[in-house]
């Protein structure tokens, strides 16, 4: 069995690569692993980097690092799956209950797949995730915006920085921690000595009710967006009441929502009238000249606030993110080598092996049924 | 190709599993699901206390069922094998009954119980702290924090709907909720708060038009401002102890405070800290003057009399409805079985066929490194490997 580890180079801003500490461990397990020359360069790495992890280890080009038994990528690489040998395990980031068609492709070219968003334990917890570092990169970059925009920032007689954070759920927990760090360790280290940081946190039900919301924006210093809507179709916070907000306020978008206005039902995000942000920008001020070039035509935007918006936080800092992922991923690509690539998985298995399992394309067979996709995809938007 | 690295000899092949002989309301056994995934890791054979599972309303059948290598015993056959595993740590007199070398894996509190870690040194013992299972960058692997938060807010606001003067009225503001200290412990109770701690009443709620829940959260940089904090308090319904705190011998709300909260308001401890007045200077709980609660007993009315078999050195002038317990997941033993169960089977195949000695803390394998960190003579740095 052997590994193979292709560049991603979707957008040239994401400098996500695996690192040679994930090829080391795969090849101490007595596999060969095949790096695409140039891996990790945007991270500072070198070929020579992933060389040294192992002997086991090879430079090769992009044909033949995907051409592996199984192949590793975050990003789904759909330009080229048909690199890839039939009856081969493409284990990615590959979202199959809303890229139906990126699945049917897959089965039409007989590659076993593991999507890494859809391994999740007995109890349906995600084990390949980092919404720690959506949170807290997001904040950081928040507070960072906060720290030029409100004059009385470093100031010691200030009333606690007060931050609203929409939303309980995962994202909204880590944010809450983050929030209360002004996003990262360093700062709370530097502003020990000043009044901290007052979170409040809103559910669902009152950020439904539009007396309290607006009152509530009123007192706000840093806005965050964490919630998980059970109604994508309309935005939380009008793009009018952005001006309930101080002058000084920022916005900090972590949901990432896309438009899609003509989908149906329509998504919108869930404060209206915010950009859409990229690893390459991140940060907006209402001046921006790219503010509207990230927006659908029709969409109210004329009220602003600094706002930080990227669709990729835990990209912001990718040497931590793809080290968070290597330590999740490790148990699983050895249960995956030991049964000999994802279409031998059995569902009941062990732990690691039930989960990898339920990410299989043999387990979302339900997929290749075009009348069973809808109903798929609602089970799992609403597990999710 | 199987590579050779992936198979072990097996060397645990007998594991006891005894019951937790402790209070009524310890209810915590593992579950057959435990058992069977013992034998799928390759436990040669399965030792169980009889009775076990009884407390959470669970027949031997469904133990037995799990696996064919079980056998029932008694105690004393539990604690002689190779492995023995318990949620909480045996009674230290029965230390003597497992075997030099045997593993005992458990909730061990290393740091806290220095008595403890220096018998189980002294007999040779290959303890696992399961509380100290972590991964590369410090995060417990396996605990129960939801739980924590979970119940502990749960019961709180079962508390409040009785003693809030308009708790379903739809007229009244929204339920203020304050949580001290935002790490683990704190951000899921800011999760469980937003939803009155259980989704049925949250649902009800919320059809009957009743506003919500706004959580504030505050750190130890706002917790030292009396003023702020006194004007936070005056508008909370809700008190909630989350605190990991760098100083235990310092309360982070002194009795005082609480006599500007609201008549109906509730405190909840989540931090589980307790009273040690035989050190000095002595442990105190995060907020003075709430009694320490256990399975038994773990709501406390201002006139309940454990208020006054407190240390005098306490103030309790203040009193508010108060919910104390040492273990809040216990609260649900089946749910926390589960949890544990699951987050403890991905250790076994290394624990049960590797040997302690072998293990390494640079493996490929995060589940050995975290047994290689979290077993006693390497913690200790006394460790052959």
């Amino acid at each position: 069995m052997t590994l193979g580890l292709p560049l991603m180079g979707q957008e040239p801003e994401d400098r996500r690569d695996f690192l040679p500490s994930l090829a080391h461990h795969v090849a101490n397990l007595g596999f060969g692993v095949a790096v695409e020359t140039g891996l990790g360069a945007r991270m500072g790495y070198s070929d020579r980097d992933y060389l040294n992890a192992s002997e086991r280890v090879r430079i090769v080009d992009r044909v033949e690092a995907f051409a592996q038994d199984v192949v590793l990528i975050l990003r789904s690489p759909d330009d080229r799956f048909e690199l890839m040998r039939p009856g081969a395990t493409l284990v990615s980031m590959l979202h199959w209950p809303t890229r139906v068609q990126r699945y049917r492709r897959l089965k039409g070219l007989g590659i076993e797949a593991v999507s890494l968003d859809l391994i999740v334990d007995d109890n349906r917890r995600r084990l390949v995730e980092n919404m720690e570092a959506v949170a807290w990169n997001g904040l950081e970059a928040g507070f960072e915006a906060l720290a030029h925009a409100y004059p009385g920032f470093r100031t010691h007689d200030r009333d606690p920085i007060r931050v609203t954070i929409m939303g309980a759920g995962m994202v909204g927990k880590h944010a809450v921690e983050a929030a209360t760090k002004y996003g990262s360790l360093d700062r709370a280290r530097t502003l020990r000595d000043y009044p901290g940081v007052e979170v409040t946190v809103l559910g669902r039900n009152l950020t439904a009710n539009e007396w309290y919301l607006r009152d509530r924006l009123r007192v706000t210093d840093l806005l965050v967006d964490a919630a998980y809507r059970s109604d994508a179709s309309r935005p939380l916070v009008l793009n009018e009441w952005i001006d309930d907000l101080p002058e000084h306020a920022v916005i900090c978008d972590l949901s990432v929502d896309p438009y899609l206005l003509d989908a149906s039902p329509p998504t919108v995000r869930g404060i209206e009238g915010i950009p859409q942000g990229s690893l390459e920008q991140y940060v907006f001020f209402p001046d921006d000249p790219n503010w509207r070039a990230t927006l659908p035509h029709g969409v109210p935007a004329l009220s602003r606030r600094t706002t930080v918006s990227c669709y990729s936080w835990p990209g912001i800092h990718p040497r931590a993110c793809m080290h968070r992922y290597e330590e999740q991923l490790l148990p699983l690509l050895e249960k995956l080598f030991e049964t000999e690539g994802a279409g031998r998985l059995r569902a009941d298995g062990g732990h690691f092996e039930r989960a990898l399992y339920g990410a299989s394309t043999g387990a979302w067979v339900a997929l290749s049924d075009p009348t069973k996709v809808a109903k798929t995809a609602a089970e799992v938007a609403h597990s999710g | 190709m199987h590579a050779a690295s992936l198979l072990w000899k097996p060397s645990v092949v007998r594991v006891g599993l005894p019951r937790l002989h402790r209070e009524a309301g310890e209810k915590r056994d593992f579950l057959p699901s435990f058992v069977a995934a013992l034998d799928a890791a390759g436990s040669e054979e399965i030792i169980v206390e009889k009775g076990y599972g009884s407390g959470m309303g669970i027949d031997e059948s469904s133990y037995t069922a799990a696996s064919s290598r079980l056998a029932w015993g008694d105690l004393d056959d539990c604690l002689t094998q190779d492995a023995v595993m318990q949620v909480r740590c045996l009674d230290e007199d029965h230390f003597e009954q497992l075997g030099a070398g045997s593993i005992l894996l458990s909730m061990l509190h290393y740091t806290t119980r220095p008595e403890r870690v220096r018998r189980l040194a002294e007999l040779d013992i290959r303890a696992i702290s399961m509380d100290g299972l972590i991964d590369d960058g410090g995060r417990r692997l396996v605990e129960n924090l939801a739980a924590v938060a979970g119940n502990g807010v749960e019961a709180a606001f079962v508390e409040l709907a009785k003693t809030h003067p308009a708790f379903d009225d739809p007229g009244r503001p929204p339920i203020r909720v304050t949580v001290l200290g935002s790490g683990a412990v704190g951000s899921h109770a800011v999760r469980a708060a937003s939803r009155y701690g259980d989704q049925q009443l949250r649902d009800a709620l919320v059809a009957k038009g009743v506003k919500g829940v706004e959580v504030v959260v505050v750190d130890y940089d706002l917790t030292s401002h009396e003023a702020y904090m006194q004007s936070v308090l005056s508008a909370t319904d809700l008190l909630v102890d989350a605190t990991q705190r760098l100083d235990s011998t310092v309360h982070v709300i002194p009795n005082r405070w609480l006599a500007g909260m609201p008549g109906h308001a509730v405190v909840l401890d989540l931090s589980a800290d307790p009273y040690d007045f035989s050190v000095t200077p002595a442990i105190v709980k995060g907020i003075e003057g709430l009694p320490q609660g256990s399975l038994d007993q773990f709501v406390f009315y201002p006139d309940d009399p454990a208020y006054e078999e407190l240390d005098p050195r306490i103030s309790t002038e203040h009193r508010r409805v108060a919910l104390s317990c040492y273990s809040w997941p216990g609260r649900k033993p089946r749910e926390c079985m589960e949890v544990y169960g699951a987050q403890l089977e991905p250790f076994l195949e290394v624990l049960l066929n590797k040997p302690p000695d072998v293990w390494d803390s640079a493996s490929p394998s995060l589940y050995e490194r975290a047994l290689a960190r979290a077993e006693l003579s390497r913690w200790l740095g006394v460790g052959s490997a």
